[in-house]
């Protein structure tokens, strides 16, 4: 098995490139700053508000995208119908566009006095949306796809209507996926800057602030805030992965 | 209790239909046909699953454009079907939800008593065994009381060694809870237990159907007579007919030889083509004009003829034997 051992040594080698690259920015960053001045950086309240609407402006994106989009996600995996694979490729559209383009493309759209969207939380949350719902749209999709359409008929011959048996089959049985492409959104969504920048500099969100106390500021100031976003999503991100994990 | 009127469904390049039968209340009817044959959409197609045309009625009422819910007919899938995110009492009880059900704590207890599942009703449906979901899957459908219950493949996903006993329980079913079933599979020998009735459907249409014993010993055309095993299925021109479009079948087991002609029994001079050396019996392949009989002949029977490949000689069937077809 000496052939083995080579095989997983180069693999492992080639994989902890990559894994370095990752994380050594990261943890620099938090050595950088320390502790004190991330903890001191929290008690500042422009930071304290910037991040906590941060939070906010994305978990609103994700309830809006999940009343919405599971429903979606939900007839593309069961259905077959005409022009589903040009609504497929309509839906991954955000994912590929320039985020500071699709900012201008909803400006466009959008600031036509009807919606008060132009600095606005209101803007925020529809620039977090646009380029994040796909993520949680193809996550309930793979979802739903994985759950077995018979568990519905056969919830229906039990007496299900089929709201009730989506409710009672499709959805707890697609949960995970849909949580982790919840996730995948939201964690999206705390990190746009590209297209919030346009819609809306004011109110600022965490990025804008980042990039706004680099600019006038420098590094020094900037930091500290990046390494307190980036601790509170993390830490976000881990608590609901371990609550969904335990009700599995 | 069950009258299906014209039943037709087109999917893609398969066509089920059009199908009329009827199935008698209490009843146990099985559907047998090959996979691939249309069984489960038909079952579907009863249960409202499927889109179908055609009428279905439940005694005098027409439930053919009624949703599954409302038709209650319970319904068992080949591979159970249990819902993952529920264990196995969550399972039996999920009906209970939707449904108003009698007695619900007593049929609870009984059903479980009855299929032997007391000891894994707080289990994760992960953990269970073949038998086990197949039980499990019974004790939910029989819970939410239906009038009818569709089986589809029931037994195929179970162990061999349990199959006697979950037969007995199944046809045990009909009277213990007042419920017609219909059950369809590929298999001959659960349909010669259990069925009351059998219709065999190949390529989406029913070729036959009738009493049990019926079919499965006396079909009516080749298909059916290929499809249940039938060897020896040959024109009748060769027993001296002059129907070119009838056919005759006998049991290999029918047939013997001999060395001189005989006037009392259908005799053909043969040559034996080969001889295979079982167990029991030899199976002897003999060539009648141009067609080639199977037989099987038993040891005691075959040591004193001598048989060898290649020889001449004379093959006898009993008129009694001859099964037209």
């Amino acid at each position: 098995m000496k052939t083995d051992k080579f095989f997983i040594f180069v693999f492992m080698f080639l994989g902890s490139i990559l894994v370095l690259f990752l994380t050594i920015p990261l943890i620099k960053l938090f050595m950088s700053v320390g502790a004190l001045s991330m903890y001191q950086t929290l008690q500042d309240k422009e930071v304290y508000d910037s991040i906590f609407l941060t939070l906010k402006s994305a978990f609103y994106a994700v309830v809006f995208v999940c009343i919405t989009g599971i429903p979606l996600a939900y007839l593309i995996a069961r259905y077959d119908f005409w022009g589903k694979s040009i609504l497929e490729s309509v839906l991954d559209i955000p994912v590929m566009v320039p985020h500071t383009a699709a900012g201008i493309a909803l400006l466009v759209a959008f600031s036509n006095g009807y919606i008060d969207f132009i600095d606005t939380t209101t803007g925020i949350v529809s620039a977090m949306m646009f380029l994040s719902a796909p993520f949680l749209i193809n996550g309930a999709k793979e979802g739903f796809k994985k759950v077995d359409v018979k568990y519905e008929y056969v919830a229906r011959t039990l007496g299900a209507s089929r709201l009730r048996a989506f409710f009672s089959i499709a959805l707890p049985n697609a949960r995970n996926d849909i949580i982790n492409g919840a996730l995948m959104m939201w964690s999206r969504g705390l990190g746009e800057f590209g297209a919030v920048v346009i819609i809306a500099y004011h109110p600022m969100v965490a990025p804008v602030l980042i990039y706004d106390r680099f600019n006038n500021f420098g590094l020094k100031y900037s930091a500290p805030v990046a390494a307190d976003m980036i601790l509170v999503s993390v830490c976000l991100f881990l608590a609901i992965r371990y609550v969904n994990n335990r009700l599995r | 209790m069950l009258k299906i009127e014209n039943l037709f469904l087109k999917k893609g390049n398969f066509i089920l239909g059009q199908l009329s039968f009827e199935v008698e209340k209490n009843s146990y009817f099985v559907i047998l046909g090959r996979t691939g044959s249309g069984k489960t959409m038909l079952l579907e197609s009863l249960a409202g699953i499927q889109n179908i045309e055609g009428k279905i009625f439940c005694g005098d009422i027409e439930v053919s454009h009624l949703a599954p819910e409302k038709r209650n007919f319970g319904f068992v899938y080949q591979d159970f079907a249990l819902f993952p995110n529920m264990n196995v009492r969550d399972n039996i009880k999920y009906s209970s939800k939707y449904k108003k059900i009698e007695n619900k704590e007593a049929l609870f207890d009984d059903i479980v008593s009855f299929l032997r599942i007391e000891n894994i009703l707080d289990r994760d449906i992960r953990y269970l065994s073949g038998g086990e979901k197949q039980r499990v899957a019974m004790a939910r459908a029989i819970y939410s009381r239906p009038k009818l219950l569709l089986l589809d493949e029931p037994l195929s996903a179970v162990d061999p060694t349990f199959r006697n006993s979950i037969m007995k329980s199944l046809k045990d079913i009909v009277k213990r809870y007042d419920m017609t079933i219909i059950h369809v599979t590929h298999n001959f020998r659960e349909a010669s237990f259990l069925a009351d009735k059998v219709a065999v459907l190949l390529d989406g249409k029913i070729l036959q159907i009738g009493d049990a014993y019926e079919v499965l010993n006396k079909p009516k055309n080749i298909e059916v007579a290929k499809f249940l095993g039938f060897k020896n299925i040959f024109p009748a021109t060769i027993l001296g007919f002059e129907q070119k479009d009838r056919y005759f079948t006998v049991d290999p087991t029918k047939i013997s030889f001999g060395d001189k002609k005989r006037e009392d029994v259908y005799s053909f001079e043969c040559v034996i083509e080969n001889i295979l050396g079982m167990s029991e019996h030899y199976k002897v392949f003999a060539k009648v004009e141009d067609e080639i009989f199977f037989c099987k002949v038993h040891h005691s029977a075959f040591d004193g003829k001598e048989l060898k490949e290649g020889m001449k000689t004379n093959m006898y069937i009993d008129k009694k034997d001859v099964a037209f077809i």
